[in-house]
Order: C-alpha cells, then sequence, then structure tokens
C-alpha cells in the first residue's frame, strides 16, 4: 500500500468514526427526548408530593433529566428505566427538600391545599376540605423521615413496595414495616389532633 | 403477571383506605402543568452536549478493549513513575543530618518583664522529725527493751527515734 492510499484510508476511517459518534449523538438525543415524553409527568407528581411547589417541582424534574443526560452513556444499560428516574427525582428532591428547609412549611400545605381539586363542593365544603388536607399533610410532616418517605411513595398507584424498595435503595420487608408504622403513627396522630379540638 | 402485580400493589396498602390516604392519593394523581414535557425538553437542548462524566476525549477512544487495558496501564505506570520520582529527587537533594556528639542546648529565653527564678534550684522538702523538747534521761539498761520492742514495730521507732536526714547541698 502506498503513503497515499494509507493517508486516504486513515481520513475515511476518522470520517467514518465522526458519523458513528454523530449517528449514535443521534440516538441517545431520540432516547432522552422518549423518556422525557413518557416520564416527565410522573416524576412531576413524585416531586410535587415531596416539595409542594410547582416551579420547584418542575425544576426538580429538569434537573433530574440533566443528570439523565450526563449519564446517556450507560442509559441501555438500565432494565427499569421508570424506577430509575423516580429514583433519580427522588435524590434530587430530597436534596432541594435539605436546602429550602428554611422556607416555612405552611406555606406549602396552604398551596397544596389551594391546587387539591375540589370539584363539585360549595365554598364552605370546599373550605373545610382544604382544612382538612392541610391537616393531614401537616401531620405527614410529623412522621420520622423514613416512614414519611415510604408513606408518600405508597400513594402512587403505579409502585409496587419492589419498585418503592428499589427507589429508595431498602429492602421490601423494610418497605412494608416501615409503612405499617407510618400508618399507626399517622393515626395516632389524627386522633391525637381530633382529641384537643 | 398483572395480577402478581396487582396483588402487591394491593399488599402495600395495608388495610381499608384511611382519612389520610385520601389526601395523599390526591397529591400523588396532581396532573402536571400544560407545556411541562416542552419546556424540559427546551431545557435540555439549552445544556451542552458534551455534558458527559467521565468519559474519555474523542480522540483518545480506542475501539479494542485491549488498548484500552494497554492504555489504562501506561497511564497508571507513567503516575507511578512520576510519584517515585518526585520522591528520589527530593530525598537525593536534602541528606539527613549526621548524628552529633554533643547535644546542644538552646539558651534560656526569660519573658520581658517576667519573674525569674534567679538561679535557685528547687529542693525537695524532707520529713522532719518531731523534735523532743526535753531529751529523756533514762538509763541504758532501761532503754535495752525498748529498742528490742522497736525493732519489732517499725512504726514505733520511726516515732521516738527521730532520723533527721542532712540536707544535700545545693548544686549552684
Amino acid at each position: 500500500m502506498s503513503a497515499g492510499q494509507a493517508v486516504f484510508s486513515g481520513w475515511m476511517e476518522i470520517a467514518d468514526k465522526a458519523m458513528h459518534e454523530e449517528a449514535r449523538r443521534r440516538a441517545e438525543e431520540a432516547a432522552i427526548a422518549a423518556l422525557v415524553s413518557q416520564y416527565a409527568g410522573t416524576l412531576y407528581r413524585v416531586a410535587y408530593s415531596v416539595l409542594r411547589n410547582a416551579s420547584d417541582a418542575e425544576d426538580a424534574v429538569q434537573e433530574a433529566f440533566v443528570r439523565v443526560l450526563r449519564h446517556r452513556d450507560t442509559l441501555h444499560e438500565v432494565r427499569d428505566q421508570r424506577v430509575w428516574l423516580i429514583r433519580i427525582v427522588w435524590n434530587v428532591v430530597l436534596d432541594r427538600k435539605r436546602r429550602m428547609k428554611t422556607r416555612p412549611e405552611t406555606d406549602d400545605v396552604a398551596e397544596l391545599a389551594r391546587v387539591l381539586p375540589a370539584a363539585g363542593l360549595s365554598a364552605d365544603e370546599r373550605v373545610a376540605a382544604a382544612q382538612h388536607h392541610a391537616h393531614v399533610l401537616a401531620c405527614v410532616e410529623q412522621l420520622p423521615a423514613k416512614e414519611r418517605q415510604v408513606l408518600m411513595l405508597s400513594a402512587f398507584e403505579e409502585l409496587t413496595s419492589v419498585e418503592i424498595a428499589s427507589v429508595l435503595g431498602i429492602s421490601e420487608s423494610s418497605v412494608r414495616s416501615r409503612l405499617f408504622r407510618a400508618r399507626n403513627l399517622m393515626a395516632g396522630l389524627l386522633e391525637h389532633t381530633r382529641s384537643l379540638r | 403477571m398483572k395480577t402478581e402485580i396487582r396483588d402487591q400493589r394491593s399488599e402495600i396498602r395495608t388495610s381499608g383506605p384511611s382519612e389520610f390516604d385520601e389526601t395523599l392519593r390526591m397529591v400523588a394523581r396532581l396532573s402536571p402543568p400544560e407545556g411541562l414535557e416542552e419546556r424540559v425538553q427546551v431545557g435540555l437542548r439549552t445544556v451542552s452536549p458534551k455534558a458527559r462524566i467521565l468519559r474519555w476525549p474523542e480522540a483518545l477512544r480506542l475501539e479494542n478493549t485491549w488498548m484500552q487495558n494497554l492504555a489504562r496501564a501506561a497511564a497508571a505506570a507513567a503516575i507511578v513513575a512520576v510519584v517515585v520520582g518526585g520522591g528520589w529527587g527530593v530525598s537525593s537533594r536534602f541528606q539527613p543530618n549526621q548524628p552529633t556528639s554533643a547535644i546542644a542546648v538552646p539558651p534560656l529565653v526569660t519573658s520581658q518583664g517576667g519573674f525569674s527564678s534567679a538561679g535557685a534550684m528547687r529542693t525537695p522538702q524532707t520529713l522532719n522529725g518531731p523534735v523532743v523538747a526535753h531529751p529523756a534521761t533514762v538509763a541504758p539498761e532501761t532503754a535495752k527493751p525498748a529498742a528490742k520492742h522497736a525493732t519489732k514495730s517499725p512504726a514505733r521507732q520511726v516515732k521516738s527515734a527521730p532520723v533527721k536526714t542532712p540536707i544535700p547541698p545545693t548544686v549552684r
């Protein structure tokens, strides 16, 4: 092989590699776009259940997908993308919650009570329902962190106990025991406040 | 399979629905805001496409696994060489101190304006025995049994025969 042929074949190889890279990058972008359209809503709801603020929840979803973008090389290795994404957004949300601890919880609860649907209710009933929701959520905030997290995730009907365990990085039996404790504690808290009234 | 999943979901929500379950489910069912997906997509496009974690640069990407291993081994060897070479360079320039025959004592520096001991050295307090005001004038015959008895109980000996230890001369 002459020197000219070698140089030519080298250039061709570089061009092939560049095309291959471009095709791979486009495939990754398409995969991430599909993930966004499929799971953005679920991730938003998970984020909102903890942060209780629409813009904060949206930011958390955005941050979660940016993390996905950074790890796009390993995207094909993920077995259950839905649980993987929920786990990412869950960690993002907990980080944000820790940083925003200075904000009073009552504001969040008030906003949530305002946002929750109350169709078919009169004005008085709507106020009463909002107060009830706010009270329940205030009780949830009083639970220990581990129990609170399991209780909140268990409210998502699309998550099984195995999936909750995977999101939290604990065993399934721990999920069950924590949920049992959380429910008992919640019943006690609600009963206590009812007796005080 | 579907029934298994449904069983798991029903198991996790133990007993009947409680009053707080409804609130939590309402939160979990909240619909996302309009245009969320589009906003997320736009946000991802603004992020640098080169943003990756721990990825080889394109120019250094090697196709074969053995070549990648070779490159890693070479990098590790280079790091070891730099560390060892640096250590050898430092140790060769700075020779260890030779053992000295006399130990140099740093001069005592007294603080300005403070009190000094004026070179006085502390002498330990020695035990002064009781001083007998009126020495007993006992005949040596009667004193003998007492001495015998004193050998049996050393405590008494100390009391009856005080020992004055001479104070050693202080070294100036």
